[in-house]
């Protein structure tokens, strides 16, 4: 099993390179590829919001761990992304290989919740904020 | 809803060929959108990179190093070694990928906990 599938194993939906199916058209092996990079950018974009905004901006009156707790929660949640878009690229190109339906994601449900809570998150701190 | 959706026509299959598409006629350019995924990804990186190294030199340094490495390996998904599958030579440049944004993702949290900050450098000033 190669390096990658070894790592795949620990993920739900097994290994991409499984034995059984045929290896399917490439250009859905590069669709599946361009899904994964986009996701993948999406994780770096939240990386980069939550470092920007414990790093540059300015404190929250009233409210000395805002940074932290705005900025915290988005950085770890792109590396749960990350890890989850490189489960679901698993579970896709198994299903190409097996010409299997491909299987729901799960990713634009983290993302929405994502952005409702950190805009929660942010409403609350501001709102602290502002009354002190 | 995934990207690697392949439409109506289902996944694999000489079934699955469409004359209309434009791509039966060069399949090339589905490679080529590949190869413009991985620069984007890289340029990401290097933003990334940009906006850390105002927080600390070294990780940003060492995370803008990591963008010409995407781009390099964005270069080699125009073709693997000869006859190796396509999935087995994706599965092994999307793992360390994924490697490095979590590797990048806990350098930041590392940065955005303990390093030094720059509070206010976002101030707007009226």
């Amino acid at each position: 099993m190669s390096r990658s599938g070894r790592f795949a194993a620990w993920l739900p939906g097994g290994t991409p390179d499984d034995e059984d199916g045929t290896e399917p058209d490439p250009r859905f092996t590069f669709a599946n590829e361009r899904t994964f990079l986009a996701w993948s950018r999406t994780a770096l974009a939240l990386v980069v919001a939550g470092l920007g905004i414990v790093q540059l901006l300015p404190p929250f009156p009233g409210v000395p761990a805002g940074r932290h707790l705005l900025g915290v929660p988005l950085i770890v949640l792109g590396a749960v992304l990350a890890v989850t878009a490189y489960a679901e690229w698993v579970r896709n190109q198994r299903a190409l290989r097996r010409g299997d339906p491909l299987p729901r994601s799960v990713m634009p449900w983290i993302l929405a919740a994502t952005v409702a809570g950190m805009a929660l998150i942010s409403a609350i701190v501001l709102l602290i904020s502002a009354i002190r | 809803m995934t990207g690697a959706d392949p439409g109506p026509a289902g996944p694999a299959g000489p079934a699955a060929r469409d004359p209309t598409d434009p791509e039966e006629g060069d399949p090339g350019l589905a490679r080529e959108r590949t190869s413009l995924s991985w620069t984007r990804t890289a340029i990401s990186f290097a933003a990334l990179g940009g906006v850390v190294l105002k927080a600390n030199v070294i990780t940003g340094l060492i995370i803008l190093a990591v963008s010409p490495l995407v781009w390099q390996l964005g270069r080699l998904s125009r073709g693997g070694p000869p006859g190796a599958p396509l999935s087995a030579v994706s599965g092994r440049r999307i793992l360390l990928i994924t490697v490095s944004v979590v590797g990048v993702a806990l350098l930041s949290l590392i940065i955005a906990v303990l390093g030094p900050s720059v509070p206010g450098a976002l101030h707007i000033r009226p």
